[in-house]
């Protein structure tokens, strides 16, 4: 009895001490990085984007004429790109003549990597489509490219890839609120991408010009931009005008109502 | 009792008077095993207990997506027999293997046997060894068995349909077969380390439900360790981390580092824990039974 | 070139914690010998017994088995040696016979038939396809001796044989072990009955708290043996008292028991007798109490307070 009592203890012990050094070498270097999650999502996804494409009775496409290619990225600019997590984020452009890119070149990919190497990844669903497809055949099918599950070589090349993609501001705002003092406001977002946005927003409310303001947002952050000129009476919407130095704008002027 | 004691003195001894090989221990061991239900018990578990799961996987309408191959697992008998390989490493393996091995030594001083086997003509070392590869042996046979059961069972019920890999690679059917056989054997490492952690504990806590639970629990403290973020350091030397080696071989590239590394870790393992296991053996002073 | 002795044990100490299991204990034993082993229960026998199987290593002092040294020989040491200590344990879930069978493939083999005649010499020859499981302590303690003729041993050892055995059983044993030391095997029997030992044993160590509390022939402890006890009950104890000094014998009223004890050479217990009937004190009951041999032993090892259990060994084990 008392030695089992012993083993209980020495085995909790184990634990608990095992427990510790994980924490106390917390920085120890992790085999997950950007460089081998940028060499192995492009091709898994191009091999199923083909299975998904020869499901339909698509001929002629081949994972190497896709070009795929990906930048990912972890928690945003403040957080290092490396380890596991649920945090990840890759934006991913390539080559189908019958689905062009979006204007900012790239989908954006969700993905989450374990510690062991693998990941989980969900593909954008305006460029790759839902969870089921047709077949050829008319028939319901899993999409094999929608969401799906890979893993690296967790000793494989760590040289970086190089590839960058812009970030793509985004206005987040559905209608403008005046500030106290009656001037515009307007909340945008920068997404995931190289270096940021930062340029200038420009904004009218009808014919009356309510001047511009530069902006600078980090990567998977928010602003809210308020422009120097109060609002003329009346006016019932803005339009933004964005002339970007970093990252992507939309590219033709947004109107947004004026709330109230 | 019956008078047919003869004179002891003049009678030449039916025994020669000489050191026993591991052999003929071994085949002891090998026998005793044979008389054992909990042996006979873990190889028909390994044997049909596939089967009901391949059924009840096989018929979900949700495929188990949070695992690996589980989002196939459903549709393709290649990857439902990967899938129920990640489930067994969580903690079949371990647990299946200390059956054995974590009661073979502990066993003795259950039945108070030591000194039965201790004062014949046979050394400590020996029986140390010979029950080392029994309890190995058995780990083998076990692992190869719920191995076929499963492959079987899977391709069977499920079918033969092409892979896709975890490089969203497309693998044939024939190849698939292969490479998911592979996967299996690459389990064998680890297993056998659990099997020599068994036997440490079988050593050293004399206790047969200590030797049985104690290594399938800490096997699922590795693996939860291992899943941990930052823990990098460590995780090389997690017998868990042996268990998810198959991987490198369902992708293209593939990569089998890992494999050779999770090998190495279990000898490792190994090492230590006989060496200690035995020297606690050849040491102790057996004072029950 | 003279024979080495069956057992040469020297100056073999066994210390757990403050505890001298075995302390200093020195035993010889010539070929041929039956020697006893004597001592209440945790007197240490059984630990000395051990340590002669290489199954407890002791602190200091030697063992020699025919010449042989644990240190030097190993298991080899155990050349001709067999026996059992304390109960002799088996595999439950197999049948005796198998349990033979397995005992001598650690022996390296046996010859054909010599399992089937082992177990004739222990009358278990009925029993011997069943399991151990199922087995009575007798039939378990016959197989134990069955299991250790195996052997062919030169030395025998014999931890308590007819421990736990009823009445009948323990007349089989003895008889057992009678006849395999006039044999000619060399016997090592220990025991807590005098009587078992003084049957059948030429020389005997008495240990008590460890150590040897007397050391000789059964010549030499009858000769220190006290004068033997009897019980007596008259219709005139007092006169039976008074009449007591002019006979060479002591009696005193037993105050717990009532009536009296005499105790004094067996002649002067008999002359006191038939002066106590001529002197018309009427004579009730004469039982003799206890044995010269069984007094003096009890005399030796009276003393308990180091009694030991072997559970008691094992948690000492544990928490050293």
């Amino acid at each position: 009895m008392r030695r089992t009592l012993i083993s209980v203890f020495l085995a909790i012990v184990a634990v608990v001490a095992v427990g510790a050094a994980a924490f106390a070498l917390d920085s120890g270097p992790s085999s997950i990085t950007k460089a081998r999650i940028e060499r192995s999502l492009p091709a898994t996804f191009a091999n199923l984007y083909v299975q998904r494409a020869a499901l339909q009775g698509r001929t002629g496409l081949t994972p190497a004429s896709l070009h795929a290619k990906t930048m990912c990225d972890k928690g945003g600019a403040a957080s290092p790109d490396v380890g596991a997590g649920s945090d990840w984020n890759c934006l991913m452009s390539w080559t189908d003549p019958e689905v062009p890119m979006p204007p900012e070149g790239y989908g954006k990919f969700e993905l989450q990597v374990h510690s062991n190497g693998c990941y989980t990844a969900g593909a954008p669903s305006k460029l790759v489509g839902f969870q089921t497809i047709t077949d050829k055949k008319g028939r319901t099918v899993n999409n094999p490219a929608y969401e799906f599950d890979g893993c690296f070589d967790p000793q494989g090349d760590n040289t970086p890839t190089g590839v960058v993609f812009p970030s793509l501001l985004t206005v987040t705002s559905t209608t403008v609120q005046p500030t106290a003092d009656h001037k515009a406001a307007v909340q945008i977002s920068c997404g995931t991408g190289h270096g940021g946005c930062t340029g200038t927003v420009s904004a009218t409310a009808g014919d009356v010009p309510l001047g511009s303001t530069t902006y600078a947002v980090k990567e998977e952050q928010t602003a809210t931009l308020t422009l120097p000129t109060a609002l003329p009476a009346g006016a019932t919407d803005v339009t933004f005008t964005f002339t970007s130095k970093t990252g992507v704008v939309p590219p033709k002027p947004s109107t947004i109502p004026l709330q109230g | 009792m019956t008078a047919t004691i003869e004179t002891f003195a003049g009678r030449r001894p039916h025994v020669q008077p000489r050191r026993v090989g591991t052999g003929a221990v071994l085949r002891w061991e090998l026998r005793k095993l044979a008389h054992q239900w909990r042996a006979k018990a873990v190889l028909l578990a390994a044997l049909v207990g596939p089967i009901p799961v391949v059924f009840v996987i096989h018929g979900q309408s949700r495929p188990p997506k949070d695992s690996l191959f589980g989002r196939f697992a459903t549709e393709n008998g290649f990857a439902l027999a990967l899938l129920i390989l990640g489930f067994a490493a969580q903690w079949a393996l371990p647990l299946l293997t200390s059956i054995v091995a974590g009661d073979i030594f502990a066993s003795e001083d259950q039945h108070g046997t030591w000194k039965t086997v201790l004062t014949r003509s046979t050394s400590r070392g020996r029986i140390f060894w010979a029950k080392t590869l029994t309890a190995a042996l058995f780990a083998v046979v076990t692992l190869a068995v719920l191995a076929a059961s499963t492959i079987a069972s899977s391709v069977l019920i499920v079918g033969r349909q092409p892979l896709t890999g975890l490089s969203g690679q497309q693998i044939a059917p024939s190849h698939a077969l292969a490479l998911v056989t592979a996967s299996w054997a690459s389990m064998l490492p680890g297993m056998l380390a659990f099997t020599c952690l068994a036997i440490l504990i079988s050593v050293w806590s004399r206790n047969p439900a200590a030797g049985i639970a104690a290594p399938a629990v800490i096997g699922m403290v590795m693996q939860l360790v291992g899943a941990l973020g930052g823990v990098e350091p460590i995780r090389p030397f997690l017998l868990s981390t042996g268990f998810e080696a198959w991987h490198g071989l369902l992708t293209a590239p593939r990569f089998t580092q890992p494999i050779l590394e999770g090998a190495v870790t279990s000898a490792g393992w190994c090492v230590v824990t006989l060496a200690i296991a035995y020297l606690t053996l050849r040491r102790r002073d057996i004072t029950g039974g | 070139m003279t024979e080495a002795l069956a057992v040469d044990a020297q100056g073999v100490t066994k210390t757990y914690g403050s505890l001298r299991a075995v302390d200093d204990i020195t035993i010889r034993v010539a070929p041929g010998e039956v020697y006893g082993v004597l001592g209440p229960n945790g007197a240490g026998k059984t630990t000395f017994l051990r340590m002669l199987f290489g199954l407890i290593r002791p602190d200091s002092g030697t063992i020699r088995i025919f010449g042989n040294t644990w240190q030097d020989a190993g298991v080899g040491a155990l050349a001709g040696v067999a026996g059992f200590i304390e109960s002799p344990r088996f595999y439950p879930y197999l049948t005796g016979r198998q349990n033979l069978e397995g005992l001598a493939l650690l022996d390296g083999g046996t010859t054909p038939g010599r399992i089937d005649e082992v177990l004739a010499m222990v009358d278990l020859s009925d029993r011997a396809d069943r399991k151990v499981g199922g087995y009575s302590y007798g039939m378990k303690q016959r197989l134990g001796v069955a299991a250790s003729l195996l052997r062919d041993p030169r030395l025998l050892v014999l931890d308590e044989p007819a421990n736990g055995l009823d009445p009948a059983g323990i007349r089989d044993m003895r008889a057992l072990v009678k006849r395999l030391a006039a044999s000619g095997l060399t016997v090592l029997l220990s025991s807590h009955h005098m009587d078992e030992v003084e049957e059948i044993c030429d020389n005997v160590t008495i240990m008590r708290r460890g150590s040897v509390a007397f050391h000789g022939t059964i010549a030499e402890l009858r000769a220190m043996a006290p004068d033997p006890g009897h019980a007596l009950r008259t219709s005139n104890d007092t006169a039976a008292v008074r009449l007591a000094e002019n006979h060479g014998v002591r009696v005193e009223i037993d105050d717990a028991e009532g009536g009296l004890t005499v105790t004094g050479p067996q002649q002067a217990v008999s002359a006191y007798v038939a002066a106590l009937v001529a002197a018309g004190i009427e004579l009730r009951a004469l039982t003799p109490t206890q044995t010269p041999l069984e007094a003096l032993f009890f005399m030796l090892t009276d003393d308990e307070t180091g009694r030991m259990e072997p559970q008691d060994l094992d948690e000492m084990e544990a928490a050293g």
